[in-house]
């Protein structure tokens, strides 16, 4: 059994020792929990960094699953990039399980961008579950609002200047040609959603509010009876009817829902039930920041012509 | 007469009075002027104060007027502007050995901490079970609830608190009330309790305290968390019906490898008197494991893993038990669940013990006993809120001679991710009837099980 032991040691350590570490010091090995903040951190550390994300744009955020591979990347991350405010709150099982000081909570290492984000959807009244899976600071899916790439870049920029300072004024230039081009999108995007200011909508879950408001819509009702709770037959009896009464046209849903039942509703109710990028990779085409937005916006315009 | 020196001072006084005086009374007006000016500001400052009070009040008075409103007013449209949002908070270094043995001010943010906040999480975990078996079974205590047979309890009501203690280590700590026999009061006990030192050298972890041991896939979850109602008749067998629950240190390594791969050590007191008792330090009980993941595409998993525990009995004779386990899970792309689970663990005893002999003068002659068990499930789970599934085991009995197997199939209903329901019937065939306190239990034995979980506040998520 001694011998099994000693052996078992040593391989482990040989493995360890003949590893690949030399990558480590040629870039910087960033790790975000979903896959909007890699392209953005990709955008802003362009040829400096690596970067990897935890999850698929496929994937329900709210409930991925800790995988041993998760803790295998943080491992030897650099950087971790979280959405925060709840929406990734699993992380810190696997930052746990990664053994990596470098990226636990309160180490420079990691990047919470939630920091000066102006939250939607902060609840007023005493929560509690009752409500469904509410997030009691506020609504986390702000990474969907081109608007507010300004503020979480500012925040994955700071974080990187903190690893490598010396590279502070390729990181800067890297952001701002990257906002430089989201904004010419941005108008171009406001444009296209211009005929449509005011015109309601329905989601499947609240996942869409920040690029909502930011495009003058109204979100008039959701699918779920509350977050994250599947509905009720007399709710979506309800939503059939007000959809109808309030000649609503569209309604949203994250790939990773029930589109089944989103496409079973719109039919019901004479609207049309679209597949939303709710995260870069979500859908065919939206490989990127501007590509899932872009998307968004196009699919949006067409639905709503 | 000459002037005394007295008067003379007075009306040098008073001369000099006399020609200061226009200066003087220029100054005083000039003064009022001021004061005047400066009042004036006052009072259009007081003024302007006013105003804008009695706007904000109207402004508090009309949205007070207003339902209260779940979303913060919508942002304008706009065009992305760069600019700096509020200065970072400079970031905390990592700690060096000084730092480490620099004093600290634990309760520097306590005492910062606002009304109503703990600085950690804190949940509630609730796990009912009943359980039903044929009167032969109650009367000999030999359910898979000895002695709890054919009643409904309160299996664990736990309560868990844990997070961050400074920047360094992590806590977490478990309080466990449950029936142990009925109609007693039920037992309080410390379930778990330890710290984790998170920022230790070549990726290196320890952990400390009172844990529930990394042995294996199922032995680490807590009652309420487990696949089935109840824990595998090896595990029961092997370690007991409370599992392997150690107090000592635990050192993880994941060393920087290409591919996932966690090495454990632990040292610990070997209190489990099913398996060890011996309960000292300076014979420690010595635990190990290793695991490792596969990502099988984008919708496969597949965790491998090695155990070893060595120790001494009570009776200082060597228990050794190694254990092999896998865990397979299938969650095609964009599901919420996995759909199809496959996990199982073999286990094998090697445990000396002493044959003690009718005869005073003869020494007690030893035999080393190898035993062996393993357990597999397999769940199904086609919709969020419903899954089954069906666990198999079987198992020698480490001390004594005769094996058992048992299959129990179960159903699990989810209203939500807080709330579950489970129903198992479980039918259990020994190889020879057993010998318990209360008597000679039956050979074969079925039961059903009904168990009703929830989770009340923070509960961390779990692992693969």
């Amino acid at each position: 059994m001694r011998r099994i032991i000693v052996f078992v040691i040593a391989l482990v350590a040989g493995a360890a020792l003949l590893a690949p570490g030399a990558p480590a010091a040629e870039k910087i090995r960033v790790v975000t929990t979903i896959p909007d903040l890699k392209s953005l951190a990709e955008a802003v550390g362009g040829d400096v960094v690596e970067v990897d994300s935890l999850t698929r744009g496929t994937q329900n955020f709210h409930e991925a699953e800790v995988r041993p591979s998760m803790m295998l990347k943080l491992r030897r991350a650099d950087i971790l990039i979280e959405n925060g405010v709840d929406l990734d709150a699993w992380v810190d099982v696997a930052v746990v399980g990664a053994n990596n000081g470098k990226i636990i909570r309160g180490a420079p290492g990691r990047i919470d961008v939630s920091r000066g984000i102006p939250l939607l959807e902060v609840p007023s009244v005493r929560v509690d579950r009752s409500m469904g899976d509410v997030h009691p600071l506020g609504n986390p899916h702000f990474s969907l609002d081109p608007g507010l790439a300004p503020t979480i870049t500012q925040s994955i920029l700071d974080g990187l200047v903190r690893l490598a300072p010396e590279h502070r004024a390729a990181f800067e230039a890297n952001r701002q040609a990257f906002l430089t081009r989201l904004d010419g999108e941005l108008a171009r995007w406001t444009q296209m959603l211009a005929p449509f200011k005011g015109a309601k909508l329905v989601v499947f879950h609240p996942d869409f509010i920040y690029f909502i408001v930011r495009f003058g819509l109204v979100q008039a009702a959701t699918v779920e009876d509350k977050p994250g709770i599947p509905p009720s037959p007399q709710h979506v009896v309800r939503v059939i009817r007000q959809i109808k009464d309030e000649k609503i046209k569209v309604i949203l849903v994250e790939p990773w829902n029930d589109v089944k039942l989103a496409r079973r509703l719109a039919e019901d109710a004479g609207a049309k039930a679209i597949v939303f990028a709710s995260a870069v990779g979500a859908v065919k085409g939206a490989d990127n920041y501007i590509a899932a937005i872009d998307f968004n916006v196009r699919t949006l315009a067409e639905a709503l012509r | 007469m000459r002037p005394s020196p007295r008067v003379g001072f007075v009306a040098g006084l008073v001369l000099a009075m006399s020609c200061t005086a226009p200066a003087a009374a220029q100054d005083a007006e000039a003064l009022r002027r001021e004061l005047e000016q400066m009042r004036k500001q006052m009072q259009e400052t007081q003024a302007q104060y006013e105003r804008s009070i009695e706007a904000l009040s109207e402004r508090l008075r009309k949205l007070e007027a207003q339902p209260p409103a779940v979303a913060t007013p919508p942002a304008p449209a706009a065009p992305v502007v760069v600019q700096a949002p509020a200065p970072a908070e400079p970031p905390p270094s990592a700690p060096s050995a000084m730092d480490l043995l620099r004093r600290r001010e634990p309760f520097a943010l306590y005492g910062a901490r606002g009304p109503g906040q703990f600085l950690f999480d804190m949940g509630v975990a609730g796990d009912f079970v009943a359980n039903f078996v044929k009167r032969s079974a109650e009367r000999t205590e030999s359910g898979t609830f000895a002695g709890r047979e054919n009643r409904f309890f309160p299996r664990e009501i736990e309560l868990n608190l844990f997070g961050q203690v400074d920047p360094y280590a992590r806590a977490e700590v478990r309080i466990e009330a449950g029936e142990e026999a009925p109609r007693e009061e039920l037992t309080v006990r410390l379930a778990e309790a330890h710290l984790t030192l998170l920022t230790m050298p070549w990726g290196t972890q320890l952990k400390l305290g009172q844990v529930r041991n990394r042995f294996g896939l199922l032995n680490q979850l807590h009652e309420h968390d487990l696949p089935q109602t109840d824990r595998p008749n090896v595990l029961r067998a092997f370690f007991g019906e409370e599992g392997l629950v150690e107090k000592g240190g635990e050192l993880t390594w994941v060393p920087p490898l290409p591919f996932y791969l966690e090495a454990l050590v632990g040292v610990f007191n070997g209190d489990n008197d099913v398996a060890f008792g011996n309960g000292r330090i300076r014979n420690p009980l010595v635990t190990a494991r290793l695991r490792t993941f596969f990502e099988l595409g984008d919708t496969g998993g597949l965790q491998l893993g090695a155990s070893l525990a060595t120790g001494l009995t009570a009776d200082e004779h060597r228990s050794t038990i190694v254990g092999v386990d896998a865990k397979y899970k299938y969650r095609p792309d964009g599901w919420l669940h996995p759909l199809l689970t496959v996990a199982g663990e073999a286990l094998w005893s090697r445990r000396t013990v002493a044959i003690a002999s009718d005869d005073p003068d003869v020494v007690a002659a030893e035999q080393t006993r190898h035993r062996f068990g393993w357990y597999a499930y397999a769940e199904l789970q086609p919709f969020r809120r419903w899954a089954g599934g069906v666990r198999y085991d079987w198992t020698e009995y480490p001390l004594d001679p005769g094996r058992e197997w048992a299959v129990e199939p179960y159903l699990t209903f989810m209203p939500s991710d807080f709330l579950r329901f489970r129903i198992g019937y479980k039918h259990t065939d020994r190889s020879r009837p057993l010998l318990t306190d209360a008597g000679l239990a039956p050979r074969t034995m079925d039961e059903v099980f009904l168990q009703g979980s929830f989770i009340l506040g923070a509960h961390p998520a779990h692992p693969f």
